[in-house]
């Protein structure tokens, strides 16, 4: 019996362990693995999935999807430097094509709540439509001239002797986790994801809220490409394609449950760095990066049989 | 050849906390018609479960042509000649009657589909049984009958000895039934023996050879339908209901809470009715009358196409439960699994979620107040569990329902529209809820009961409205109610009531 209310806490036990398996095999294998310089390298590489997947893990526990972030990324990236090229201060052109992220998460919203579009097919939807808008406004290029030498602070500057990024990175994962734990609207997540007719039944505009978190996913996914553009120095239209899966990979590792009505932040970000470390480290082995690819599949899959199997072994 | 083709023996079926099932014994005679009537609840269900193999017995046994019947799929009882005619019907739409006829069985030729020759067992059957069906007809174009009967083929097909028929007409009309009982009366000319399972008295009446009552998991006795009047097996249904468990409450009829005049909806007409404060009303029907409909439109569930319903003076159309609640109403849903709960979080996720408001502040929740609240329910409901922390999934059916109860509560509602508030609970969980709903009322509220049990209407309610298909046909104040004449009306309907009126 004592068992049965530790499973949550024995999933994040099994996680972290695989997370400080990798870090003790990676710095006996290698001497360049814990360095300050590549920690903090690893850190701002897995920045941008931490950011995103903070909202999508709280859209995934409520048993949504959203397969239109990598797309997102790049339209909204390549917006915050094409708005600058047009004149526009940086710090509007931030919040401007922050905003963007924003109106694709309502347009994401409207399609799967108010149209009952299955969220995999609205969103892969706004997948190609905002890649599409990137590439047409660019034409394909890159824009790299003219956006000055303010534009690289947020991705690469310093306060002090920290990053700025790992600043943001600390306030967006603080603040998810609270709304996860204490909010009102983290608790309807849970619950809508556990069973959407007894949530709405219990008096919750479930609609109103589902739309709300594909909002939150937007907004933060426009924010990431302001911020991945920024560590870049370039606005690229194509930037963030397979984006979508690595956070979701990352939010699944965590141990939220496709289905919804179970998983965490916490999760994700330990999922993050699973990911984000094991590329490293096979960079740093100098294993091909096609390896890469096989690897990360092999994860993910043995990570949710690890699941399934932790779970009935529990439950019986 | 056995007399009996199936024989159960002091067969038991307990979930948690309830027996569904106890000591039923039944002898099923060889191509008879053998009625199963009974209330919702009285273990109808479980027992066609467990001829279906999609629940284990915990005890007894059950014997088929004279050998013990052990299917363990209900694949493996279609071979050994057990059939099921399913309210939810197992044909597939998309495919034709003849696809459909076949399916699971085509003859092949190098993995490929063989046209059908016409001396096959089933399209004579087909013949027999319903000429006009053609064999090229989309399923999806067959009405609900017609794709009955191929059903009913479909098993003849697979040589079924037994076909066991789950509420067949309950989605009929009564023309529709008559040709579906011509179909049951061809069965027994074909060696087919059917258990038929209703709780339309007047089925039972047309085709029935053999009819045995359930009640509470028990069976009350088996008898020839030719020997038998309505009146007796509405006496065998019911029981001895203690009446004595209903105490009349000062209702506060100068506080008109609720005033519904000509709702309409889908599948409701006309429907009126007053609800003052500290009273219980209560809406009995057959499954599929429009109980569960009424509490729907009224809780912002449904659309209301025509009427009014003024809540506390005020005018209202609610467009989803949130507004419902906003104005004092709340309800106990139908499906405590499905519709109550939230399987995966604790008791104390569950009780809070309809009203977080009083627990948080500027949206954060204080959780200690969370915890104060659950435990408070968990005392006051009686609720027997571990800790708050307990999930919902864990608990008997009967402790989960005090959950469910326990949230409407929280809500801090003044109207509660509660359907089948005790559905599948045992007798104790029962009694105890019953209380808590009289409470409330000489408390204050104001309370709608929505129940196909009639011990449970009668004990609670202080007017009752009786339900046959979407319509009120009767209001009856508790002191009028008769057993006999309220099953009457609920399960023979508007016949019942076009025959008083020429009289």
């Amino acid at each position: 019996m004592k068992i049965q209310i530790s499973v949550d806490f024995l999933q994040k036990l099994v996680i972290v362990g695989v997370l400080v398996l990798i870090v003790i095999v990676l710095s006996l294998l290698t001497d360049t693995f814990l360095t300050v310089t590549n920690l903090t390298n690893v850190s701002r590489q897995v920045s941008f999935v931490v950011i995103t997947g903070s909202a999508v893990t709280l859209l995934m526990i409520s048993g949504n999807f959203d397969l239109s972030v990598g797309s997102t990324l790049g339209l909204t990236g390549m917006l915050s430097a094409y708005f600058v090229t047009l004149g526009v201060p940086l710090w509007l052109s931030i919040i401007l094509s922050t905003l963007i992220g924003t109106c694709i998460g309502l347009l994401n919203g409207v399609l799967v709540v108010r149209l009952k579009i299955p969220s995999i097919i609205a969103t892969l939807g706004t997948m190609y439509i905002a890649r599409g808008v990137a590439l047409v406004i660019t034409k394909g290029h890159s824009i790299h001239l003219g956006l000055g030498p303010n534009f690289t602070f947020l991705g690469r500057g310093y306060l002090g002797p920290v990053p700025i990024t790992l600043l943001i990175i600390i306030f967006i994962l603080g603040l998810f986790y609270f709304i996860e734990t204490k909010t009102i609207l983290g608790k309807y997540a849970f619950a809508i994801g556990g069973n959407k007719r007894t949530t709405l039944l219990s008096g919750v505009n479930v609609d109103a809220i589902i739309i709300l978190l594909y909002i939150l996913v937007g907004t933060l996914t426009g924010f990431s490409g302001t911020l991945l553009a920024s560590r870049l120095g370039v606005g690229q239209p194509m930037v963030g394609q397979g984006f979508e899966f690595d956070v979701i990979v990352a939010v699944i590792l965590g141990g939220t449950s496709l289905k919804g009505g179970e998983g965490s932040i916490f999760g994700m970000l330990i999922g993050a760095f699973i990911v984000g470390l094991i590329a490293n480290g096979l960079n740093l082995l100098g294993i091909h990066s096609f390896y890469q690819s096989i690897l990360k599949g092999v994860i993910l899959a043995g990570a949710v049989l690890l699941d399934i199997m932790l779970k009935k072994r529990i439950t019986v | 050849m056995k007399v009996n083709i199936l024989k159960v023996r002091n067969l038991c079926k307990n979930y948690p906390g309830v027996a569904a099932l106890k000591n039923v014994n039944l002898n099923i005679q060889r191509n008879s018609v053998h009625c199963i009537v009974g209330e919702n609840g009285a273990g109808k269900s479980t027992l066609i479960k467990i001829l279906t193999c999609v629940e284990k017995p915990t005890r007894g046994e059950i014997f088929f042509n004279g050998q013990t019947y052990q299917a363990r799929t209900i694949r493996n009882a279609i071979n050994m000649g057990i059939s099921t005619l399913f309210q939810e019907l197992n044909v597939v739409d998309q495919l034709t009657v003849e696809e459909n006829l076949t399916l699971g069985r085509e003859k092949t030729k190098y993995g490929i589909i063989k046209k059908a020759d016409n001396s096959e067992k089933v399209y004579t059957v087909l013949k027999d049984f319903a000429p006009d069906i053609s064999l090229r007809r989309k399923v999806s174009s067959l009405s609900f009958v017609e794709k009955q009967i191929v059903e009913v083929v479909k098993a003849l097909g697979v040589d079924a000895n037994l076909i066991i028929m789950d509420e067949p007409t309950a989605a009929l009309s009564d023309e529709e039934s008559k040709r579906l009982f011509t179909v049951i009366k061809n069965l027994k000319n074909q060696n087919v023996t059917v258990i038929y399972i209703s709780h339309i008295l007047n089925d039972i009446f047309s085709i029935g050879d053999y009819v045995t009552v359930l009640r509470d998991g028990n069976v009350i006795g088996t008898e020839k339908v030719s020997d038998i009047t309505t009146e007796e097996l509405i006496k065998m249904m019911v029981g001895k209901t203690i009446i004595g468990n209903y105490a009349s409450r000062n209702i506060d009829y100068t506080r008109k809470v609720l005033y519904v005049r000509n709702l309409c909806t889908e599948k409701l007409h006309d429907i009126n009715f007053d609800l003052y404060k500290n009273e219980i009303i209560g809406f009995y029907g057959l499954r599929g009358a429009g109980k569960s409909e009424i509490a729907q439109a009224l809780f912002g569930l449904d659309t209301i196409k025509k009427g009014e319903v003024t809540v506390n003076g005020k005018m209202r159309n609610f467009r989803i439960p949130k507004d419902a609640m906003r104005n004092g109403i709340i309800m106990v849903p139908e499906e405590r699994l499905t519709e109550g709960l939230i399987m995966k979080l604790p008791i104390r996720s569950n009780i809070s979620i309809t009203n977080l408001k009083k627990i948080s502040k500027l949206f954060v929740i204080n959780s200690k107040k969370e915890r104060v609240i659950a435990k408070e329910y968990i005392k006051k409901m009686n609720i027997k569990a571990r800790s708050i922390e307990q999930k919902a999934k864990t608990l008997s059916g009967g402790n989960q329902q005090k959950v469910v109860i326990s949230k409407c509560l929280n809500a801090d509602s003044v109207i509660f529209l509660m359907d089948e508030p005790t559905r599948g609970i045992d007798v104790g969980a029962k009694e105890e809820i019953h209380k808590i709903i009289r409470d409330l009322a000489t408390e204050g509220a104001s309370i709608i009961i929505f129940s196909s049990e009639y011990s449970e209407i009668v004990n609670l309610c202080d007017k009752i409205f009786l339900l046959w298909e979407g319509e009120i046909l009767q209001v009856l104040d508790n002191k009028d109610v008769h057993a006999e004449e309220v099953m009457n009306v609920i399960t023979q309907g508007k016949k019942r009531a076009k025959n008083e009126d020429s009289n």
